[in-house]
This record gives structure tokens, C-alpha cells and sequence, in this order.
């Protein structure tokens, strides 16, 4: 008996200790639930986690509603988080995914925000099936970043960056960096998603009909190797490769250090974007940074234009896991974002983020940002092309471009195993 | 009372591990029938509807080529990680059991770097490959060294050193434990009968010892198999995605690429895969078990 006694002691402990992990995981929504509606928010834009937190308890304060913040988590994609919160039927009421995502999420659970105030103030939401479902968090733009102060330390003279338009400036300039001390002036980020989501597309984002092009390379029908635009791009891609610093071992060149460099001035130029400055900005920068165009011997004025768009979009859940008073408090938070001054200076002060609204006034922004912002009220931006295969960042980014970085393949090959690629890609439909 | 009707086993069952089936079920098996299922649909991982396709996200899992050359890659990495982590583990193992000095402080050294969680030492080891052994090979040989971590071969390289790292340790505290379940008389008549050192271990501590080596290579295998996390964080496919295993593969084809049956499909093959050699290792090893 007392055998058996022992046994079921054992029994109940093992049961109770597994109960205790299960619960431990669900009781974050008890506690999220105070006086007032209480919201929550995926923020994938993980740099800026901090900022949003502390938004979030300012927000709190003034209007009583608990907004309650998660991190996307990076190790995997912001799809599979979003996944799994509706698989539990506990969604987010506000989360913010990438532009394609927005496609995918929309036609099921995102709300239609063509009615909110805003949406006059912004020509860059997305609008799925006659829905306005994505509300743009910020406009971003790609094109060589270069720190002034680092070549006016060489040649002498100011850097003007519409100097440097074509390929052939641009390697005069390097040339003259070389010869005045500046052994490599060039960095390149060897992580996939650099060169598969943000460089290579510039190939079919500066065709005269980027869709086209595109249906043509899944229909077999296009003709990279000889296309225009693509060995353009590859050309001033095979310059920046000539003299980056970390040339013949590219891929020990990680970001952070990269954007070290770059920042104190050993390096001129590096491709990025306005992302960047949240990682340049944790090192001894130096004052005279700024963005421009990817300089191509060109004539179709691409040279003149940064590429970019509206980035990172939020949509609201449109599920019945919402109730109608969350909702409304979401909608109001977008609203606050757009058109309360509190609101603008989170969005260009705190976070130095490009607003896509005409509204705001975006004067206290960091270099990076006022130069996407010049050239994006200019109409200076190429907009971004969203309907790329889910893998061709992994396959022509890490796959390809990678082994291109390195030198291990040449141009031919590039062209031959990314038509290759095409042939077998899903579409995305759109 | 009766004890041997259906109804009584049954509720002693119930009593007993009723709790412990139901959560067991709601947490492993219920989840693994539902993934067979969607292995059955072309569900994208994230939309509503989840059209049924038949054996489609098999075909295409055979179809991937992607797949199975990483499969491959993960048989090379196991059968050489399996190799070391246990031949390292064994040798240490019988030098903090052969009486030195310090040993019990020995053994917490080397299990500690299991202690660390696999994306953790990742990161670590990704800074000693990329800087800490870099700056070092360019002091000692001036020159533009290659990161081991930037070569196809050298990335593989890198996995199999931090996987024996990490798991020798773990696997070292089975087999401490199996030289101290060979019992002294033992090996003390061995060498009356004139047993050198070498021979005890081979004839006597080995073959009594079989239980720790069926354990620590089920243990090693399955994990070899099944690692993800410092593939992610050490190498995350780079160079060229040559570098990625089979679970990583799996994960990219699901969530990355948004395919998330094949991707199911595919991991379920992986499963089969490891249940096998897993089963026959055991199986195999379970005939080889002596008593003493």
C-alpha cells in the first residue's frame, strides 16, 4: 500500500510540474488585461523595440490604453510568428509585417482601412482586392551610402554625389582615394538578404516594365546575360567589388564591422540603405554622411534615383479574436501615429524613421533619412518591385551572389544559374 | 474486489497515467497527426484555407535536389561529428576517472560548454573564427588568412569542431558514469591474471561498459540529425547555402520560402530517416550488452 502511495505522490507531482510549464506561457494576456482596452503590437522593425516600449507606456498614460509591445523574434521569419498566433487564435491586433507578407495576410485577416483619415496623406498603402490593408510605417530607400568627410579628407575637395553619376566618375573617384591613401574605399555586406533581396532586384525594379520582365524570366522567355539593365547593375557591382576591403574573403566581413568602417571613415562608400544608420550610428561617426543613387553608365536616368518605397506595413486583425473596442483603439493609435505631434516625433525623432505621410514635418531626421527624404519628395525613388518568388533571396542571394562576391563564378554563370532558378520558381500571385 | 477485470485495469490506468496520456497526447501526438495531415495540403504557413493536394508535397520533397544534398551533407556531418564527440568523450572520460588530480573540477570544465545554449555558442564561435583565430593566423603568418567559416569545406569544418565541444562534455558524464559501474574486482582480477592497462579497458571496462556507448550514440546521432540551432546562429547556410543541413533546409522550404507542406513532407522523411538508424543502433547495440 504504501508502495502505491508513493507512486501516486510521484504521478501527481509529474502532472502538476507539466501543468505549471503549460501555464506559465499563457499568462502574459491575464496580466495585459488592466482597466482600459488593451492592444497589442508585433513590431518586426526589432531596432526600434526600445523606442516603442517606451512610447507605449507614454501612450498609456495619456489615453488609458495599454498597448503592449513584442519583439519579433529574429531567428525566424515574422511570417511563421504571425502563423502561430493565429493558429492559437490569439492575433496580434496590430502587427507589422513586411510588404509581401501584406498579400499574403490580407484577404484573410486584415481590415480595411480605406476610411481612416490618413489614408489621403500617403500614396504608398497597400491596397489588396479594393482593401486598404497595409498602413506604411516608413518609406526606405537603397543606394551607396558615402561619408563626405572621409573622401574630403583624401582628395581635398567637398563630395558632391551627383559628380560621381556614372560608373566612370565613380572610378576616377575610387582611383583617386586609392592613390591618395584609401587602400579598399568600398564595403559590401556579404549577408543574403543584402544582396538577394536588396541588390540583385534593382535588376528588375529598373526595367521600363519591372512585371513584364519578370513574367518573362518565369516564362523562360527573357534574356538576362544580354539584358541592359543587368549587366549595367553588374558592372558597378563588379567595381565595388574590386575595391572592397574585404575583397577575396567577403564573407568575413560581417555588418557590424563594415559599418564601423564606414562610419569612422576607412571606408567611403558601402551599399545599404537608410536601415543603416541604426547600426552606424552605435560608432564614432563622422559628420558629413549621406546617401545617393548606384552610379551606372546609363542614360534611362535610374542613376538619378534611389531605390525604394514604403516599408514595413501594419495591418489591423480583422478576426473576431478582436473585439470591436480593440479594434477602434487600433485604428486610433494609427491615427495618433499620422496626425498627433507625439506621435510624428516618435516616428522621425525617436525612431529616425522616414514618414509616408505629407503631413509630417521630418527636418530632425538623421543624414541617411533627409537624403531618401529629398530625393522621395523630388520623385526620385524607383519604387520597389514586391512579387519576387519567397526563395529568391535565399537562392539568388546566398546561392549565387554569394559565390559572385567571392569571385567563384563570373557574370555568365550568374545569368545562366538565375534564369536557371527562375524556371523552377513559384510565382507569387498578384 | 476483483483485480483482473478490464474495468479495474483500466481505471488504474486512468489513475495512474491518465494525466500524464492526455497531456502527452495534446503535446506530441495530436501535433504530429496534424503535421502528417497538412504534409497533405499546400497550406502557405500562414492563410486560412488549406487546399488538399494528395502526395504532391512528397513528390516535390523527393523532387528537391536542394534537399537531398543537404541530407546528404548531414550524413557526412553526423558520421564524422558522431566519430569525434564520442571518441573525444571516452578518452577524457577515462582520464577523470583514472584518479588525477583535480578530476571532479575536470569534469565540471568539460561539461560546462553544454550548459550553453546552441544559439549562444554560435555567436561565440563565429566571433573565434571570424576574428579571434583570424588576427591570430595573420600575426603568426602575416597574410590575408581565409575565415575557416568562409570556405565550403571549412564552414562543415566549423560545425563539427563546436558540435564535439559542445556535446563531448554531456556525453564524457555517461561514460564516467560507465567506467564506475565496472566494478574493481574486476579489473583487479584482470591483472592478477596479467592484464596490462591497455588490454583491461579493451577486454574488460569496454565490453561492460556497452550500455554508455548504445546511450551517448543513440544520443549523438539523433542530435547530429536533427541540429539547427548553431546552424543557424554559426554558419546560417553561408558560404553559398552550402553549409545548411537537412532541418535547416526543412525550415527555409517552410517558413522562408513559404512552401509550408513540402517543407512538412520533408521533415517527416527526415524523422523516418533518423528513426531507423536510430532503431537499428539501438538494436544492434542492445544484442552486444554483456553482464559481468
Amino acid at each position: 500500500m504504501k508502495k502505491k502511495l508513493v507512486s501516486l505522490v510521484m504521478v501527481a507531482a509529474m502532472a502538476v510540474s507539466m501543468v505549471a510549464c503549460g501555464s506559465a506561457s499563457g499568462s502574459g494576456d491575464g496580466a495585459a488585461k488592466g482597466d482600459g482596452v488593451s492592444i497589442t503590437i508585433l513590431n518586426s522593425k526589432t531596432e526600434i523595440q526600445t523606442q516603442f516600449e517606451e512610447m507605449a507606456e507614454e501612450y498609456e498614460a495619456n489615453t488609458g490604453v495599454h498597448v503592449e509591445v513584442y519583439n519579433a523574434d529574429t531567428d525566424t521569419t515574422v511570417a511563421s510568428q504571425v502563423a502561430t498566433r493565429y493558429a492559437s487564435n490569439d492575433p496580434y491586433t496590430l502587427t507589422m509585417v513586411d510588404a509581401k507578407d501584406i498579400y499574403s495576410l490580407a484577404d484573410d485577416y486584415a481590415y480595411d482601412l480605406s476610411n481612416e483619415d490618413w489614408a489621403s496623406h500617403t500614396s504608398v498603402g497597400i491596397t489588396v482586392n479594393n482593401k486598404l490593408a497595409g498602413f506604411p510605417f516608413c518609406v526606405e530607400a537603397r543606394g551607396i551610402l558615402y561619408n563626405a568627410d572621409a573622401i574630403k579628407k583624401v582628395t581635398g575637395k567637398d563630395f558632391d554625389p551627383s559628380s560621381v553619376a556614372t560608373l566612370e566618375d565613380f572610378k576616377k573617384l575610387l582611383d583617386e582615394l586609392v592613390a591618395g591613401g584609401m587602400e579598399a574605399p568600398v564595403g559590401i555586406l556579404s549577408e543574403y538578404w543584402s544582396l538577394g533581396a536588396h541588390w540583385f532586384p534593382m535588376v528588375y525594379e529598373e526595367q521600363a516594365d519591372p512585371d513584364a520582365f519578370v513574367n518573362g524570366l518565369l516564362a523562360g522567355s527573357e534574356d538576362l546575360a544580354g539584358n541592359e539593365k543587368f549587366n549595367s547593375i553588374m558592372d558597378t557591382f563588379e567595381t565595388l567589388v574590386k575595391y572592397n576591403y574585404a575583397k577575396g574573403a567577403a564573407s568575413n566581413a560581417d555588418r557590424e564591422e563594415t559599418s564601423m568602417k564606414f562610419a569612422q571613415g576607412d571606408i567611403a562608400f558601402m551599399f545599404g540603405g537608410n536601415w543603416d544608420w541604426s547600426v552606424i550610428n552605435q560608432y564614432d561617426y563622422t559628420e558629413n554622411l549621406g546617401m545617393m543613387p548606384v552610379p551606372q553608365n546609363t542614360t534611362d536616368g535610374t542613376n538619378a534615383k534611389l531605390v525604394g518605397g514604403g516599408s514595413k506595413y501594419i495591418f489591423v486583425d480583422s478576426s473576431d479574436a478582436t473585439s470591436e473596442e480593440q479594434r477602434q483603439a487600433a485604428l486610433d493609435f494609427l491615427n495618433w501615429l499620422v496626425s498627433d505631434a507625439e506621435g510624428n516625433a516618435f516616428l522621425t525623432e525617436k525612431c529616425a524613421l522616414v514618414p509616408a505621410f505629407d503631413n509630417i514635418d521630418a527636418s530632425a531626421l538623421d543624414p541617411l533619412s533627409l537624403s531618401v527624404k529629398s530625393y522621395a519628395d523630388a520623385g526620385n525613388l524607383v519604387a520597389n518591385y514586391n512579387y519576387l518568388p519567397d526563395d529568391h533571396m535565399t537562392v539568388v542571394g546566398q546561392e549565387i551572389m554569394q559565390k559572385y562576391l567571392d569571385e567563384a563564378i563570373d557574370r555568365a554563370e550568374v545569368a545562366k544559374e538565375v534564369t536557371e532558378y527562375f524556371k523552377t520558381a513559384t510565382p507569387i500571385a498578384h | 474486489m476483483k483485480t483482473n477485470t478490464l474495468g479495474y485495469k483500466f481505471r488504474q490506468y486512468l489513475l495512474f497515467a491518465g494525466v500524464s496520456t492526455v497531456i502527452f497526447a495534446s503535446v506530441v501526438i495530436i501535433p504530429f497527426i496534424y503535421g502528417l495531415y497538412l504534409t497533405f495540403t499546400s497550406w502557405d504557413g500562414v492563410s486560412r484555407n488549406k487546399p488538399f493536394v494528395g502526395v504532391e508535397n512528397y513528390v516535390n520533397a523527393f523532387g528537391d535536389s536542394g534537399y537531398w544534398v543537404s541530407l546528404g551533407r548531414t550524413f557526412i556531418y553526423s558520421a564524422i561529428a558522431v566519430v569525434l564527440v564520442n571518441t573525444v568523450a571516452f578518452i577524457i572520460a577515462y582520464m577523470v576517472t583514472s584518479g588525477i588530480k583535480g578530476q571532479n573540477f575536470f569534469r565540471a570544465g568539460f561539461f560546462v560548454p553544454n550548459l550553453i545554449g546552441g544559439i549562444v555558442l554560435g555567436y561565440v564561435w563565429k566571433f573565434v573564427f571570424n576574428k579571434a583565430l583570424l588576427s591570430l593566423s595573420n600575426t603568426i603568418a602575416s597574410g590575408d588568412a581565409k575565415s575557416l567559416l568562409a570556405t565550403e569545406t571549412g564552414a562543415i569544418a566549423a560545425l563539427i569542431i563546436v558540435s564535439v565541444w559542445q556535446y563531448a562534455g554531456y556525453m564524457m558524464l555517461i561514460y564516467v558514469a560507465g567506467f564506475m559501474s565496472v566494478s574493481e574486482d574486476v579489473i583487479e582480477a584482470a591483472k592478477i591474471d596479467g592484464c596490462t592497462g591497455t588490454q583491461s579497458i579493451i577486454h574488460i571496462s569496454i565490453p561492460l561498459m556497452t550500455a554508455s556507448f548504445v546511450q551517448c550514440l543513440f544520443l549523438t546521432i539523433t542530435r547530429c540529425f536533427m541540429v539547427y540551432d548553431v546552424n543557424l546562429s554559426l554558419t546560417n547556410g553561408d558560404p553559398y547555402g552550402s553549409s545548411a543541413l537537412a532541418a535547416m533546409h526543412v525550415y527555409n522550404q517552410a517558413f522562408i520560402n513559404k512552401n509550408y507542406g513540402t517543407g512538412q513532407a520533408e521533415a517527416l522523411i527526415l524523422f523516418v530517416i533518423c528513426a531507423i538508424i536510430g532503431g537499428i543502433q539501438v538494436y544492434v547495440g542492445k544484442k552486444g550488452e554483456v553482464q559481468a
